[in-house]
């Protein structure tokens, strides 16, 4: 069904009645599982995410069904696996594991949270990421992001920033070449169908990019405007889930879980 | 036969030896302070997901967690035309022939007006297996392993059991509802997942809706946009719109028995599950009111919950692969004296009898005597699957 969203220009408002920068509506939850060494769950917007972390464990075989970093070097194997639920969608799909987009979704998450994690603390183990995608309405990979970073962090394993994404677009499809074409953040199903898009993942509030994917046709001069857009959009993702994990913390601390003042010492540099 | 060693426990003999012993004691001593039907909490919740027709989602004590989502679809009922004929051909061929035999003189006209007066009639719903899909997803296990397709087997088994699911799905005879079960294992499978599996379908099945029909009869249906005037495919007592063949039913459930001895033990924890002599995965229906198969007299004469056997099937418990430990009367290592002791017929015989506080894993197959007091412990009027029954009950739906 394609979008009509030329009635964009007229108030400056998308179909889901959001400004150009404006995020949909954040949830986020750690430690939703007991047995798991880091769990948590996400939604952005009607993209409902969960992430389950264990590890870093000794090297079992390595994972044939998951994505990987095996490589020749001392550093921990960060193996993850996306399960695309049959019912995520609005027409049950039902995607099985050797589908190519879900290992690219697989490769790209495990390369960037390898890339951004301390691996090389935990030599000869994995740490393997199980996440599964309950309910998807666009940018799927960005929550996917969000969600192995949160339960990293709960598993507690020690990471340089968090790695956070958002998707970026632009109001008008290639075809169009329209000059004055805005850019917009957080792309829902809809506009994923019919609008040029890109996911990018930031290190934190930095400009750093981890991961750039744009599988659209998209004009190189709009592009800048969209990279710009999603890191400040990362930005506002970047400080929501900081606010998730501190409200954890502070009721860890409050309930009498965690010790106060009670500081974990790890030797980072190695 | 199912195996459940999906993760090795490593415990040794002496462990198992201990367990083995403290479970066989009469009353049962659980590591976990349990009775023996005491079942470990669960936290449930139902309607997570609104994109689906009915979800839920069960976390059970030790830390395992299930996600169920349901979807539905209209589906053009194809076969049917065929099946009609291929139904009604042999069997009119059969009465014929009796006929003949009966009789010299044959009515062929018999068969044609029956086939008349069915068409006139109000039609029966009717059901078809075909009609439900569901699909397991276990992490680390492919989607064809042996494991996956058995608990999803197992399951859809229970719920097709007495073809009155099927029926649930019919709109009219030319449409049916096509109903796909996902159910997903958010954590790794750290005991055989089995039971809670099957206890969050329940709960997803419970929470079903699917949207009021507004056509009638064989026209391409037509339904009503307003989902607060959907139906519950399983209708809750006193609940309106309820039509008399469907009311007071229950989704099944499937629970994990197990044997140690002459103990039935419920709901058993991984540990447990190591040192079992046998285990069964026993999956009961509901029927309330004057269901046609109940034989029970109901001498309390208030409306109790009638529960039917649906299926039974043994699961090959992990403590059949268990190394053996070895008594000190052939233990080399204890005495010095192995190589003696190996010449003596007398060993041979302790290797393979029980010894007193000895491991030795279980061989052959259950007792009938414990099957049968299993699964009549788990059909007991306020016993186990009773006690589960209600406590899902209580759940309310989102």
């Amino acid at each position: 069904m394609p979008l009509d969203t030329s009635t964009y220009d007229l108030a400056l408002l998308r179909v889901d009645g959001r400004r150009w920068n404006e995020l949909r509506r954040l949830d986020g939850q750690i430690r939703t599982q007991a047995a798991a060494d880091g769990s948590s769950y996400l939604e952005m917007g009607n993209t409902k995410v969960m992430c389950v972390v264990s590890g870093p464990s000794e090297d079992k075989r390595r994972g044939q069904t998951s994505a990987s970093t095996a490589t020749g070097s001392n550093a921990a194997d960060v193996a993850v696996s996306v399960v695309v639920a049959g019912f995520s969608s609005v027409d049950r799909k039902k995607r099985g594991r050797g589908d190519k987009r879900i290992q690219e979704l697989q490769t790209t998450i495990s390369k960037a949270l390898a890339s951004n994690l301390h691996t090389h603390l935990y030599p000869r183990s994995t740490i393997s990421i199980s996440l599964n995608v309950l309910s998807q309405d666009g940018s799927l990979l960005a929550a996917l992001i969000n969600a192995s970073t949160l339960a990293l962090i709960d598993a507690g394993i020690p990471m340089t920033d968090y790695l956070v994404a958002c998707t970026a677009g632009s109001t008008s499809s290639y075809a169009a070449n329209d000059d004055r074409a805005d850019p917009l953040v957080d792309l829902n199903n809809q506009e994923e169908q019919e609008l040029p898009f890109l996911t990018m993942a930031t290190l934190g509030a930095t400009d750093k990019v981890a991961v750039l994917v744009c599988e659209s046709r998209v004009q190189v001069s709009r592009l800048e405007g969209m990279m710009a857009a999603a890191a400040d959009a990362c930005k506002g993702v970047r400080d929501f889930l900081d606010q998730v994990i501190r409200e954890k913390g502070h009721k860890m601390v409050t309930e009498g879980t965690i010790e106060k003042g009670a500081s974990m010492a790890i030797e980072i540099d190695a | 036969m199912a195996s459940t060693q999906q993760q090795h426990l490593l415990l040794s003999p002496a462990e198992l030896a201990y367990l083995h012993i403290t479970l066989s004691q009469q009353p049962p001593i659980r590591a976990d302070g349990r009775t023996a039907t005491q079942f470990r909490p669960l936290t449930a919740e139902t309607g997570i997901l609104p994109g689906t027709n009915g979800s839920a989602r069960v976390c059970f004590a030790d830390g395992t967690e299930a996600v169920v989502g349901i979807k539905a679809e209209v589906e053009r009922t194809r076969k049917q035309g065929i099946d009609y004929a291929k139904q009604r051909r042999p069997r009119n061929k059969q009465k014929q022939q009796q006929k003949k035999i009966a009789e010299e003189e044959v009515e062929v006209g018999d068969g044609e007006s029956e086939d008349g007066d069915e068409e006139g009639a109000v039609h029966e719903p009717t059901g078809d297996s075909d009609w439900v899909k569901m699909t397991v997803e276990i992490p680390g296990l492919r989607d064809d392993d042996s494991g996956t397709v058995f608990l999803a087997t197992m399951l859809s088994e229970a719920l097709l059991a007495d073809g009155e699911f099927a029926k649930k799905l019919w709109i009219n005879r030319r449409f049916h509802w096509k109903l796909y079960l996902d159910i997903i294992l958010i954590s790794s499978p750290l005991s055989y997942p089995l039971p809670l599996l099957s206890l969050t379908t329940h709960l997803a099945l419970l929470a079903t809706r699917l949207p009021r029909l507004k056509s009638e009869a064989d026209e391409d249906p037509m339904f009503d946009d307003d989902w607060a005037a959907s139906q519950f495919i399983y209708p809750r007592q006193g609940d309106d719109n309820t039509s008399p063949s469907t009311s007071g039913t229950r989704p099944p459930i499937t629970l994990l028995v197990m044997a140690v001895g002459d103990n039935i033990i419920f709901d058993p924890s991984k540990e447990e599950l190591a040192v079992a002599d046998s285990a069964l995965a026993v999956s009961v229906g509901e029927t309330t009111g004057d269901a046609d198969g109940a034989v029970d007299v109901d001498e309390e004469g208030k409306a109790s919950r009638n529960l039917r056997l649906l299926s039974v099937r043994t699961i090959d418990p992990p403590s059949r692969l268990t190394a053996p430990g070895i008594p000190n009367a052939v233990n080399a290592a204890a005495w010095g004296q192995g190589a003696v002791v190996a010449k003596d017929p007398g060993a041979r015989a302790a290797e393979t009898d029980e010894v007193e506080g000895v491991w030795k894993a279980p061989r052959g197959g259950a007792k009938i005597a414990v099957l049968g007091a299993m699964v009549a412990k788990v059909l007991e009027k306020g016993g186990v699957a009773d006690e589960v029954l209600e406590g899902l009950y209580g759940v309310e739906l989102g």
